[in-house]
């Protein structure tokens, strides 16, 4: 079977807005919460959010936005955006930049995009209030493809001139762990020789507080706690957005190119709970057999595993899920692989995550460490027989599985193996 | 302002609030403050003097920074989306804030044939006031031009061609390929002065024959357009192979049977011939009535080479 590398990342995150600070951030484990201004109302129970830093879009108007100088992004391209298009596209460019891809490299027909994101809720928002308070009319004429889902790669296919393949996922919190296997698909299968890979997510008021209805969000107001996957007394996740991308090519690609590589997509599987709309299967089963998938597709066992980036995003009854399919998988395993959650570093990236943390895999096999899971005081007992590591280790790990899950029970289990 | 008063010209003034005034102001926070006091002074007073400063101030704030240039000095042919760079996108942004800002509706339909900085402020300001719209440009392609015209090819010297009330432009390229460039001159093809005329004459012909001339539910046969006489042509620059043909005709006088225009031909920013009078003959479709085409005027400032007069029904313009 066709091998397929990643060769170039690119994060806006809110631990690092490029791969060095991600990097450390990671080593370090350094967290990006802080008590996010827009919550410190006394009608509002959540307080704490990692937002996105050295980028201010929180107007309506895009051309009010502020974003770093080495970015310039034309009035044209900035009116059909959302607050996360304008950190995908940033994130775009660091991906081509690190993998050294000229516009004759990706405008053809053999590179395709695929994004997730679930869209803009805060310009939606303010689009059809408009349309209600000044008539149909008068909605500003790019606000449809600046909010929805797609979005992500409605700009980006149009504005780098990708022609290949192009779509977006929607499968809320395993949305991008799709689109990276489904990537992974299209070159494997030769219908591509290189993919782009997007996550992304506005991570603002709109987009996290909604969240807060389903009970699912931490109340806790230190920033430096709340967020504590497996952790006894975890009480719900934190919020963030940004943008990752990943770029992946084929083994042929590689070896014409000769980028530098930063791991292998070693393979995929996937599994539905076909459980709840909303909450994970107690047990896990959905997890379990996606895992089980993924090691079959790539011709791996289970004791080869000696790093998994879980999905854990800090809620009592979604890590408990996690937990338990972890333990069937490698419940008998003499070598226990390390666990952690970096998404007590980062926060929950929602339709981001997947990719995001798919790209910190990459740095990790790249740069030889494996990130702790950061914020634990007391281990849930129920983690019991599990590696969860709370330090970063200065090790590189060779093969690693990154698990997402996300609504209505989807749940995506990705195998990469040391370049 | 307490009540809704009537101006002078005709707009109905509603009050101007201060909330007005804010959303005014935000609305238009990107433009020139000029543009702010021309659309606060309309808003005030319902002067339509002010609408030109509005409108280019609005189009200028989406211009791209580099191209709004060309707006400082722009004469009303400039070109939306060839000479500024506006995409159809844009001109719907543009659409919506001259509504909020002139407190109008403006529909898809009027706006398709908006093409030039002319046509827009033509049009804000007959729908402003209330008049009726002027007949929008019409771009005429080539196969098009062919189909209508009494000349064809190889006498037509014609491309891609628009015409509106005001009158009429077209390009015209010098291939080389003309038959007439293997004679004049020797080894040294140069577009005769006679076609230069020969080709304002055709795009006065177009003007006739796509109904612009105003006297309502009556067509020009073909038929009937004859030339009859120029006067004032100068020829200012020698045309050869490769050159592109600017053309432009205006009307001066159109009465029946009738019709006089003002050309000129420019080949980028170089003016290359004029002609102060064209007069061409014309007969409504159902009145034809047989004209004999006038005895052809030579222009005098450049060699040229003069086709014998054809027939009259194979072609109606001679130069």
């Amino acid at each position: 079977m066709r091998k397929v590398y990643i060769t170039g990342v690119g994060f806006i995150t809110s631990i690092g807005n490029d791969a060095a600070s991600v990097s450390e951030s990671l080593r370090e484990l350094r967290h990006g919460m802080v008590q996010y201004p827009p919550f410190q109302k006394p009608e509002i129970p959540v307080k704490v959010a990692a937002p996105i830093k050295d980028f201010t879009t929180d107007t309506t108007d895009p051309e009010d936005w502020v974003f770093p100088a080495r970015y310039s992004i034309k009035r044209e391209l900035l009116r059909g955006m959302a607050p996360h298009g304008v950190y995908s596209y940033c994130a775009m460019l660091q991906a081509v930049e690190d993998a050294k891809l000229t516009e004759a490299d990706y405008s053809n027909t053999g590179t395709g995009l695929y994004a997730a994101s679930g869209g803009s809720p805060f310009l939606l928002g303010y689009y059809l209030e408009r349309m209600r308070k000044q008539g149909v009319m008068r909605c500003p004429p790019l606000g449809v493809v600046a909010s929805i889902s797609g979005t992500v790669n409605f700009n980006l296919v149009s504005h780098f001139k990708i022609r290949g393949a192009s779509t977006g996922f929607s499968s809320a919190c395993a949305s991008s762990a799709h689109a990276l296997g489904f990537a992974y698909d299209e070159i494997v299968l030769g219908r591509q020789k290189r993919m782009f890979v997007v996550g992304a997510e506005d991570g603002n008021v709109e987009s996290i507080l909604p969240f807060a209805g389903m009970r699912a969000l931490s109340l806790q107001t230190d920033p430096s706690s709340a967020s504590r996957p497996f952790d006894v007394a975890r009480d719900g996740f934190v919020g963030t957005g940004g943008a990752t991308v990943l770029v992946l090519e084929s083994e042929e690609e590689v070896a014409r190119r000769r980028p530098k590589v930063y791991a292998e997509v070693a393979g995929w599987g996937q599994a539905s709970d076909g459980h709840n709309v909303a909450i994970s299967h107690p047990d896990g089963e959905g997890l379990r057999v996606a895992i089980e998938n993924a090691l079959r597709q790539s011709d791996i066992a289970a004791d080869e595993i000696d790093y998994v980036n879980a999905h854990a995003t800090s809620t009592p009854i979604g890590d408990l899920s996690e937990v338990k399919a972890l333990k069937a998988i490698f419940g008998n395993s003499p070598s226990r692989p390390a666990i952690s959650s970096t998404k007590a570093l980062t926060g929950h990236g929602l339709s981001l995550a997947g990719a995001m943390e798919a790209g910190f895999c990459a740095l990790a096999m790249k740069e030889g460490f494996i990130p702790g899971s950061a914020h634990i005081t007391k281990l849930d007992p129920a983690c019991a027989g599990l590696n969860i590591i709370g330090a970063t280790l200065p090790q590189r790990p060779n093969v690693v599985l990154s698990n997402s899950s996300g609504f209505g029970g989807a749940n995506v289990a990705l195998l990469f193996r040391a370049g | 302002m307490a009540q809704s008063v009537n101006n002078h010209s005709g707009v109905a003034l509603k009050p101007f609030t201060a909330e007005d005034d804010a959303n005014l102001r935000e609305g238009l926070k990107r433009c020139s403050a000029a543009t702010y006091e021309a659309a606060a002074q309309f808003r005030k007073t319902g002067n339509t003097e002010h609408l030109p400063a509005i409108v280019l101030g609005i189009i200028e704030r989406y211009v791209e920074p580099d191209l709004r240039a060309k707006l400082k000095d722009a004469d009303d042919d400039l070109r939306i989306i060839e000479d500024l760079g506006i995409d159809s996108l844009t001109m719907m942004e543009i659409v919506v804030l001259v509504e909020d800002v002139l407190v109008m509706t403006i529909n898809n339909e009027e706006l398709r044939h908006l093409r030039t900085i002319g046509d827009v402020k033509t049009f804000i300001e007959c729908k402003v006031r209330g008049l009726p719209l002027p007949k929008p440009t019409k771009f005429i392609p080539i196969e098009q031009i062919v189909a209508v015209m009494p000349i064809q090819p190889p006498f037509l010297f014609l491309g891609e061609a628009s015409v509106n009330a005001h009158g009429a432009n077209a390009k015209y390229k010098i291939s080389g390929q003309e038959f007439f460039l293997q004679g004049h001159f020797k080894d040294n093809p140069v577009l005769p002065a006679s076609i230069m005329l020969e080709a304002l004459g055709q795009l006065a012909v177009l003007f006739l024959l796509e109904g612009q001339i105003g006297e309502a539910g009556k067509t020009v046969d073909h038929r009937t357009i004859f030339f009859t006489s120029c006067e004032g042509v100068r020829c200012h620059r020698i045309c050869r192979p490769g050159d592109v043909l600017s053309l432009s005709i205006k009307p001066k006088r159109l009465k029946s049977p009738l019709a006089t225009f003002e050309g000129q031909i420019r080949v980028g920013q170089e003016k290359a011939a004029i002609a102060e009078e064209i007069t061409l003959t014309f007969g409504f479709a159902e009145e034809v009535i047989a004209l004999t085409p006038s005895p052809q005027v030579t222009p005098a400032e450049q060699p040229v080479a003069i086709s014998p007069a054809p027939k009259p029904a194979k072609s109606a313009v001679n130069a």
